[in-house]
């Protein structure tokens, strides 16, 4: 399957092309697929590799990366059944012998820059996550020639210049390149071309499709549905009754069909940021503080990328009874720390009414606009670019001697609780959200 | 194994050949540490200057990380741990 030779115009008949004889490039025979190339690129138990890396003394033996619960675990550790978001006292019960490392978000951070950097080198279209990243290939094979071939040599790049092991999906859209990554885990390569979507696919668990999780999982095990054929078998009407509108895509999905496009996201769907407090908290005033921390960098985030935010989402994990959330949107969109504190600090009041204590926090800002189309307002004008000229100015003094150098708000009332370095206070948990 | 804070400004003897920095041996106020093997490397930002941060073995097994600040060309030992 050879794409169409790019130097002869589509407009131009096939003669008159022949006829000017224009010089073609050497063709790239059965390197270049004609449809869709996405890669997946996964840096296989991220966090824990990176600590096996730092310290010799860890690898080869099962080491976990959390507080609280597993934020990633190595393969030696999910062998003895350790597996992530697992509590860390089960954990240390399945896995006798485990190291648990609290972990570093800066240090994370930079392998990951480092290794998207690389992949960066193979196709300009690339969407980034925490630990992963997608490519879209299409066409590329004409500039690399065989993908497979540099796609195993990006592996190798990673392994010399990072010091990580990678797994590298190849597939004719997102989906399968996941899926081909996936079967193939840890530290391996596979493409499912198009002509295998057939004979690959039917016979994968279920669970292996993007949006079948625990709930819908359950759901369909009680259907009977085991593999992606079982799940053929059902109309598409059916799957919507069941699942509402998820269920298309599921039907779509059994089938090998995924249209989402690669693209960098320059606004992102939200910022969130978490944590598990050091000790189960009743006092609302210190939860408070917590969440006005939390609240700071996920605005300072904001601010960095130049949006603002309308709506703020609050969360609270009670010791026993599970979690609440609330969410609302703001009257007009902000990147201010006054305002989104305000709606945040009012959200956290009206979930935080049992009289029980508190294992965790959090808050997620969505529905961004893009700060130069923000509307300002009309009447106090001179107030707001005094707050934007102060949050700027916190914003660079944070950035040059890091977070802590300035504790503001309430979260001063953390000072003396909790320690802190250059970056700002210890959490528990990290905050590793991207 | 475990880990031990350190903050400490000591001196390194490194290779800056080819664009690429390697300490090679860490001047502490009372010992010398031959580095064995440097295990990781990262780099941060602190303002307009890079930070490039090691991970490095001394022979006895224990793992420090290094810190250099490309502003002031300064050393620093952020933690060690400590093997066994």
């Amino acid at each position: 399957m050879g794409e169409e030779n790019p130097v002869r115009d589509a407009g131009t008949p096939p003669d008159a092309a022949r006829s000017t004889a224009v010089p073609r490039p050497a063709p790239l025979e059965n390197s270049v697929p004609a449809g869709r190339v996405i890669a997946h690129v996964d840096l296989d138990a991220f966090f824990a590799s990176v600590e096996q890396l730092r310290f010799p003394a860890l690898r080869g033996k099962p080491v976990i990366v959390g507080n609280g619960v597993i934020a990633s675990c190595s393969y030696e550790a999910r062998r003895f059944g350790c597996y992530a978001g697992q509590p860390l006292t089960e954990a240390r019960r399945t896995c006798p012998g485990v190291v648990i490392l609290d972990g570093c978000e800066a240090v994370y951070d930079a392998f990951a820059g480092k290794t998207f950097a690389l992949c960066a080198g193979l196709s300009p279209a690339m969407e980034t996550f925490l630990d992963e990243a997608v490519l879209d290939l299409t066409g590329c094979g004409r500039l690399h020639g065989d993908l497979h071939a540099e796609a195993a040599a990006l592996k190798e790049t990673i392994r010399r210049e990072v010091g990580l092991p990678v797994t590298v999906g190849l597939g004719p859209n997102r989906m399968l390149a996941k899926i081909a990554g996936k079967s193939v885990k840890p530290d391996g390569l596979r493409w499912i071309r198009e002509d295998e979507i057939e004979t690959v696919l039917p016979g994968l668990p279920v669970d292996r499709l993007p949006g079948v999780g625990h709930a819908v999982g359950r759901e369909l095990a009680r259907m009977n549905v085991r593999t992606i054929g079982d799940l053929r078998a059902f109309p598409v009407e059916l799957l919507e009754r069941i699942f509402g509108a998820p269920g298309r895509r599921l039907h779509e999905r059994c089938r090998g069909r995924d249209t989402r496009p690669v693209e960098a996201r320059e606004v992102p769907r939200s910022i969130s940021r978490e944590t598990a407090f050091h000790r189960p908290v009743t006092d609302p005033d210190e939860a408070a503080g917590m969440l006005y921390y939390l609240q700071e960098r996920a605005v300072r985030r904001a601010r960095e990328l130049g949006l603002r935010c309308r709506t703020v989402q609050v969360w609270i994990d009670y010791t026993e009874s599970g979690r609440a959330a609330a969410s609302k949107s703001l009257f007009s969109p902000s990147d201010r720390d006054d305002e989104v504190f305000r709606l945040a600090r009012l959200l956290l009041f009206r979930l935080f009414t049992r009289r029980e204590s508190l294992r965790r926090v959090g808050l997620a800002l969505s529905h961004f606009v893009v700060d130069a189309a923000a509307q300002d307002d009309l009447f106090d004008h001179a107030g707001q670019h005094k707050r934007e000229r102060l949050y700027r100015s916190l914003d660079g003094l944070r950035s040059r001697f890091g977070h802590s150098v300035v504790v503001a708000g309430p979260s001063v009332r953390l000072l003396g609780k909790m320690n802190r370095d250059r970056n700002g206070f210890v959490l528990r948990t990290p905050s590793l959200t991207k | 194994m475990r880990m031990e804070r350190l903050d400490e400004a000591v001196k390194v003897r490194a290779d800056f050949q080819g664009g690429r920095v390697a300490p090679l041996l860490i001047k502490r106020k009372t010992q010398d540490l031959k580095v064995h093997q440097v295990t990781a490397r990262w780099e941060d930002r602190r303002g307009a200057h890079k930070i490039f941060y090691f991970s490095v073995q001394v022979p006895s097994g224990d793992v420090y990380q290094l810190e250099f600040h490309s502003g002031d060309l300064t050393w620093k030992l952020n933690s060690v741990m400590l093997d066994g």
